[in-house]
């Protein structure tokens, strides 16, 4: 009964709500690398990287703006070490990302012992500032207020208008869906390969960012396969950004749900509960229509 | 020499010295001294029977997994699940060997091992049917798996079968566990090294074989290499990847043999502490040769092994960083050097 009172709540909706912001963002930064023909499995190591650079930097400054910014330039750096492996180099996609998200889990752990004596995790670090006028609404107000959310919201309708309609998108398209073509049509297709993983970099880490704000910590091991399943969400709306907002709803909705029979304590075994999010995973990949039909270019160096 | 035995050797070579140089990079800048740090390591590894016992007992696990992971690796299979194989693996092979223990020895343990092998190969036959029928890459499906199973384990260990405020089984019979070395040689007193490691280097010949030598692995590795043009010689890439993926997951749950046969004698919660994926660094630093998979098994043991020693220099957690450094070092490396070499050996 507990459990029922709880999702009907508006408390659940807002929490279903917010939690969408990194699966959207983690999906459709691997959506921007990989509708230009990249596929970029390292969302999970992108996520991890910010979300610690974040919370480092805020621990020793306290200063969010400057913490968010340090995040984001060191995921800019990071993804155009990810380009040179993936375009310029053209070293298997998928061999890479795992590569960069081991190096990734590796220099975080041992600079979490450096930096703080713990394998666990940093100090405790101070909420980022919410917009001020947005904040007071009734309810709503950790929702429209928080600046990272608005814009993961934006990034739905922006996404679809970027892809579609604008010179970027189409011609960001051609290298992932026939390079070919689009290079004889005088399109620098590697440019727009490498720009496309730039922003794969640069939403990964607002979504790690507003993980560690969220906990107003890192600790090891805390983006827990959010990446990947981001990843998996993309596949599941089918490489469209209202399709794989939809898909990230649903993710979200069974995280809110977790955190919900957590903590209403119904008895049910806590490793079941724990495992849902990845269960879901697994069963909706098996059991959605179709073959998935990625960008025809996606994951073929070029 | 074959051409494409001196590129790999070259990479190697090249790969390795980068990694240690960036890592003396990183010792530096965090004000400690490589030559310290790096000595202290070797030092404690080969100065003493127990040091190189020690390094040889932590490098067993990491070649069985790797050998897994190379079959896996050259049919093109990404499998980053090895570390849910090996749980789920090691945990029904403790168990029928708890369960069955009224056998004799030479039934109850083949059967314990066998158990083992076929619930990692059932873990991978998972991801291996989704990839096929669905085409969703294995990366996010054996990552799944991995939270999936090790939250399942820990269901059934906790509830039914661990010893009260433990998150380990019950110890198996005594007459089932391996003899140690040290038994043996004095060489080796205190160490836990034991015949699994023999065993070991047994599987990474047998997969030396089979990978090379022999129809199927040579089918593999076509599959690998062109999975369309491996149909027009008549194979079916479909029917084989499930294969070997059941094969090499497999394999590499036997690794858990090393803990529960030859050290502790039971099945511990997470015993395996990233090995499944520590396994995949050195199975790319090998290039995937299971005969390469020994040599970078033991480098990666003086890791795990002489990390514990420069604890008090560094922290230990260098080893994950070292470990991700091999890896993109080897891929980018080995990607230049088959470019700028190819050429010159003719291959």
């Amino acid at each position: 009964m507990n459990l029922v009172n709880t999702l009907i709540s508006a408390a659940f909706l807002v929490s279903v709500l917010r939690g969408i912001t990194p699966y959207f963002l983690g999906a459709s930064a691997a959506n921007f690398s990989e509708r230009g023909g990249v596929i970029n499995i390292a969302i999970e190591g992108f996520m991890t990287l910010a979300a610690f650079t974040f919370a480092v930097t805020m621990s020793f400054t306290g200063n969010a703006a400057l913490s968010i910014f340090t995040a984001l330039f060191i995921n800019v750096a990071f993804s155009l070490l990810y380009s040179v492996f993936t375009v310029k180099l053209k070293i298997d996609q998928i061999v890479t990302g795992v590569g960069f998200n081991l190096f990734i889990e590796g220099i975080t752990k041992f600079l979490l012992m450096y930096f703080f004596h713990s394998s666990s995790n940093t100090e405790r670090i101070e909420d980022i500032p919410l917009i001020p006028g947005l904040k007071s609404i009734p309810l709503f107000g950790e929702f429209f207020g928080d600046s990272i959310i608005l814009f993961a919201y934006l990034l739905m309708p922006l996404s679809f208008f970027i892809l579609n309609r604008t010179r970027f998108g189409l011609r960001l398209r051609s290298a992932g869906e026939n390079p070919k073509a689009g290079e004889s049509l005088g399109i620098k297709i590697r440019s727009y390969r490498v720009y496309g993983i730039m922003i794969s970099g640069l939403l990964s880490a607002l979504a790690g960012i507003w993980l560690a704000g969220e906990q107003n910590s890192y600790s090891d091991f805390m983006i827990a396969g959010r990446g990947y399943i981001a990843i998996a969400a993309m596949i599941i709306g089918k490489w469209k950004p209202v399709n794989i907002f939809i898909a990230c709803l649903m993710f979200a909705f069974f995280e809110a749900l977790q955190i919900a029979i957590q903590t209403s304590g119904t008895g049910f075994p806590t490793q079941f509960i724990q495992m849902l999010p990845y269960l879901i995973t697994v069963l909706v990949l098996i059991g959605f229509i179709g073959k998935t039909k990625p960008p025809a270019a996606d994951g073929v160096p070029y | 020499m074959t051409p494409k035995a001196k590129i790999n050797l070259i990479s190697i070579s090249i790969s390795l010295i980068i990694t240690v140089a960036l890592t003396s990079i990183l010792i530096i800048v965090i004000g400690k001294s490589p030559v310290e740090v790096f000595g202290k390591l070797f030092l404690e590894s080969f100065s003493s029977g127990y040091g190189i016992g020690q390094v040889l007992f932590k490098a067993t696990p990491l070649i069985i997994t790797a050998c897994g992971l190379a079959f896996c690796f050259h049919a093109s299979i990404f499998n980053i699940g090895a570390e849910g194989q090996i749980n789920a693996g090691s945990f029904v092979m403790a168990l029928v060997a708890i369960k069955l223990a009224f056998l004799p020895v030479f039934l109850s343990l083949p059967l314990s091992i066998l158990a083992g092998f076929l619930t990692g190969g059932i873990v991978g036959y998972i991801p291996a049917i989704i990839k096929i029928k669905k085409g969703v890459s294995e990366v996010i499906t054996t990552i799944m798996l991995n939270f999936i199973i090790m939250a399942l384990v820990n269901y059934f260990l906790l509830n039914f079968m661990a010893v009260k405020s433990t998150m380990r089984t019950e110890k198996i019979s005594d007459d089932m566990m391996f003899l140690k070395f040290a038994n043996w040689f004095e060489f080796f007193h205190g160490s836990s090294l034991n015949i699994v490691f023999v065993f070991a280097l047994i599987i990474a010949a047998l997969s030396y074989f089979i990978i090379y030598k022999t129809k199927f692995g040579y089918d593999i590795r076509a599959v690998g290499f062109n999975k369309v043009a491996s149909e027009y010689i008549g194979l079916e890439p479909s029917n084989l990847i499930i294969k070997v993926f059941f094969l090499g997951a497999g394999i590499a749950a036997l690794a858990g043999m090393n803990f529960i046969f030859g050290y502790k004698g039971y099945y511990e919660y997470n015993f395996t502490n990233n090995l499944g994926f520590t396994a995949i660094a050195v199975t790319l630093l090998a290039k995937n040769n299971p005969v390469g998979i020994v040599f970078s098994a033991i480098l990666f043991g003086v890791l795990d092994y002489g990390g514990l020693a420069i604890n008090e220099l560094i922290p230990k957690e260098i080893m994950f960083v070292v470990q991700g450094l091999v890896i993109l070092s080897i891929l980018s490396v080995n990607s230049i050097v088959e470019r700028k070499l190819k050429g010159r050996f003719g291959s």
